[in-house]
């Protein structure tokens, strides 16, 4: 594993989130929680998950459910560094008849799974996707990124409840842990608490860590679990990867006017 | 002794009629329940067989009133618990 | 298998009892079905095919939207899918899962609604369901079939199997429902049967509450009323044909069925005759839009006008 393959991947995701969200103009974007998202996803595209462009339907390819849809401008840039779409796609971003909305849209052939954005539905696609490898015996993993306040929904709970009883070990779960959801912090809005103490008494083997410490997220991503999903416990910060926005939950979902595009591109 | 005569033979078909009965009963647990003729044993009771479960027995209770052209009331469907036990409620029928 | 010497069996066992029959065809049938439920398996008659086919059998626990999730996650990865449990946790309280992953992405499931309608009316109307017709309806690519006797059940189910788009299929009637389809006929989804000719009248119906209007229908023949009926199994795709040429031809339909007034059958045949011009009068039989107290599937037949006497009642009224 080349750490710095890793971290120039997910330079340029923060390079493509940053331009997409530009070009929509006034649609504005989320910006926030994509950004947060934007190192998790990095080492899976680029460490971790075994797919291909020239065999994007292979039936053992490996899975990725961007539960938390909102996120999507982190998964285009992604798939556009994969070359899975072309940079001039993200420029469709919002626009009428466009396949690349603010949320995802099914289009394996672009290797996105499934349509998201509704929360709390995305990781019950991928208990039924990771229980289909095992029917199958078949070895792909199926990977799943939860927003924080996404866990707000009960849903969530049913499951990873299921995840546990099926003893679903070729499931990864990754919660995007960045204190905020969209009206404001979690704590105020919904506190989750200990978040990693719940996924571990409901029977998955758990970890936290600096979701944005790549050299981290690569060893918690390949280690090893025996009959319970893996959960990943991210703790993230909204807005990562660029001073203006950190922390700041007015990035959930805003406009990058000219002049901001304009401060901001030197950080990158 | 004409008397006599007639009171043998309306026995003799009673008894000719109930081992008939009893054949046919038998005949329509094999039939319905699907099992192996070999399986079948006079000690047979619901649920000491897969065949014999909740789908099997609802199976057998339609059988055995089309077979016999009877309606069985719902508390001898709940009762009807092995074959021996089947007996005595279709006594009720006039059937055994 | 015979099909005509099963139907009396069938109707005797009831549309729940029969489904768990059918599936154990289907798994022969099918090397890729996968029946799902959650917690709901001695209901549907399954625990048979539960015994026999585990590995086709997935349990979620009392999860409804999990189960639609995990049935579209397996759908998307290649197997047949059936999901069951009873008809209003089938449908509402999963009904934005199924908007998304079977109206929106397009996974393909056959749901199977048990106990709709009034049956469990003695249960209270929290297991009653008078509202998943009208809830799906406005999902696209759902279609929904109300099998009018096991018979139609058997053959709904493996119609919808094949289908191209998901299909809701509502169970109705508990065990001794009536046998409205004797003998072997055409079963196509979208496609309506007119199951006793006649002029001037004609119920449509759907569900085992068709049973009550071929009585009605009788009764009102003594009374010199040529009554036919339908049999509307399937509400989406609604079969406008026949409705159209039958609004040209009669001076009165009356809908019937065990779903509110609003959003079910009448509702679906309300909008058809409102794009035609015609001389057509529409009455609309169901539960006029309140939860009465709970009963026997008797009394709230008849509280709904749904008995065999207020069908009648409703023909001869609006005649």
């Amino acid at each position: 594993m080349k750490i710095n393959k890793l971290k120039n991947f997910a330079k340029n995701i923060r390079k493509n989130i940053i331009f997409t969200a530009f070009k929509a103009g006034s649609k504005s974007a989320h910006i926030g929680g994509a950004l947060s998202a934007a190192d998790i996803i990095a080492v899976l595209y680029s460490g971790i998950m075994k797919i291909k462009k020239t065999k994007i339907l292979d039936e053992n390819r490996d899975r990725f459910i961007l539960s938390k849809g909102h996120a999507c401008l982190a998964l285009y840039s992604a798939l556009v560094e994969k070359k899975f779409l072309k940079k001039k796609d993200l420029e469709t971003f919002e626009s009428d008849g466009s396949n690349l909305l603010g949320h995802p849209i099914i289009n394996k052939l672009s290797g996105i799974e499934f349509s998201t954005g509704s929360l709390g539905m995305g990781l019950a696609l991928g208990v039924g996707v990771a229980l289909a490898a095992k029917k199958k015996q078949k070895n792909y993993k199926t990977y799943v990124v939860l927003g924080d306040g996404e866990c707000n929904e009960g849903s969530i709970w049913e499951s990873v409840l299921s995840a546990s009883h099926f003893k679903l070990d070729n499931m990864t779960i990754i919660v995007d842990r960045n204190n905020f959801q969209q009206t404001g912090k979690n704590s105020s809005i919904m506190d989750l608490k200990n978040l990693k103490n719940k996924f571990k008494s409901f029977g998955c083997e758990t970890v936290e860590i600096d979701g944005h410490d790549i050299k981290k997220i690569y060893k918690s991503l390949i280690n090893k679990n025996l009959n319970k999903p893996k959960v990943i416990v991210a703790n993230t910060i909204k807005g990562k990867g660029i001073k203006l926005f950190e922390n700041d939950n007015n990035w959930h979902h805003s406009i990058i006017t000219k002049s901001i595009y304009k401060n901001i591109l030197k950080e990158l | 002794m004409d008397y006599q005569w007639k009171k043998l033979y309306r026995l003799s078909f009673l008894i000719f009629k109930k081992v008939k009965n009893k054949n046919k009963y038998i005949e329509i647990f094999i039939k319905s329940l699907s099992i192996d003729k070999k399986k079948f044993t006079e000690k047979l009771k619901y649920n000491d067989i897969p065949e014999w479960d909740s789908i099997g027995h609802m199976t057998l209770m339609s059988t055995l009133e089309d077979g016999f052209n009877i309606s069985i009331d719902t508390d001898d469907i709940i009762d009807f618990s092995s074959f021996k036990k089947g007996i005595q409620i279709l006594k009720k029928y006039k059937i055994t | 298998m015979n099909i005509e010497n099963n139907i009396k069996l069938w109707s005797n066992l009831g549309m729940r009892a029969t489904f768990g029959l059918i599936a154990m065809e289907l798994a022969k049938k099918y090397p890729d079905l996968m029946i799902t439920t959650s917690d709901v398996s001695t209901s549907a008659g399954l625990d048979r095919y539960k015994n026999k086919y585990p590995d086709k059998f997935i349990d979620v626990g009392i999860a409804e939207q999990n189960l639609i999730g995990v049935s579209a996650g397996l759908s998307s990865e290649g197997f047949k899918v059936i999901s069951t449990t009873f008809s209003p946790f089938q449908t509402l309280r999963c009904c934005e899962q199924i908007k998304v992953h079977l109206g929106y992405m397009k996974h393909k499931i056959c749901m199977v609604g048990l106990a709709s309608g009034l049956v469990l009316g003695n249960l209270g109307f929290t297991h009653c369901s008078i509202e998943d017709i009208g809830s799906l309806r406005s999902i696209p690519n759902i279609s929904i079939v109300v099998p009018s006797d096991p018979f139609e059940l058997f053959k709904a189910l493996n119609a919808a199997i094949e289908h191209k788009n998901s299909v809701y299929i509502r169970l109705t009637a508990g065990a001794n429902s009536k046998i409205i389809n004797a003998k072997n006929y055409e079963f196509k989804i979208g496609k309506a049967v007119e199951i006793l000719p006649g002029k001037d009248v004609v119920i449509i119906g759907c569900g085992n509450i068709l049973g009550n209007c071929l009585e009605a229908a009788s009764i009102l023949r003594e009374k010199k009323i040529q009554c036919s009926v339908v049999n509307m199994h399937t509400i989406k795709p609604i079969d406008k044909e026949i409705i159209t040429d039958i609004a040209k031809e009669n001076k009165l339909i009356v809908t019937v069925e065990e779903h509110n007034v609003i959003g079910g059958l009448g509702s679906s045949v309300a909008e058809i005759l409102s794009g035609e011009r015609n001389n057509c009068k529409l009455v609309r039989v169901g539960i006029n839009d309140f939860y009465s107290s709970g009963g026997s599937y008797e009394y709230l037949k008849d509280i709904y006008g749904l008995s065999v006497e207020k069908i009648i009642q409703t023909v001869l009224s609006n005649f």
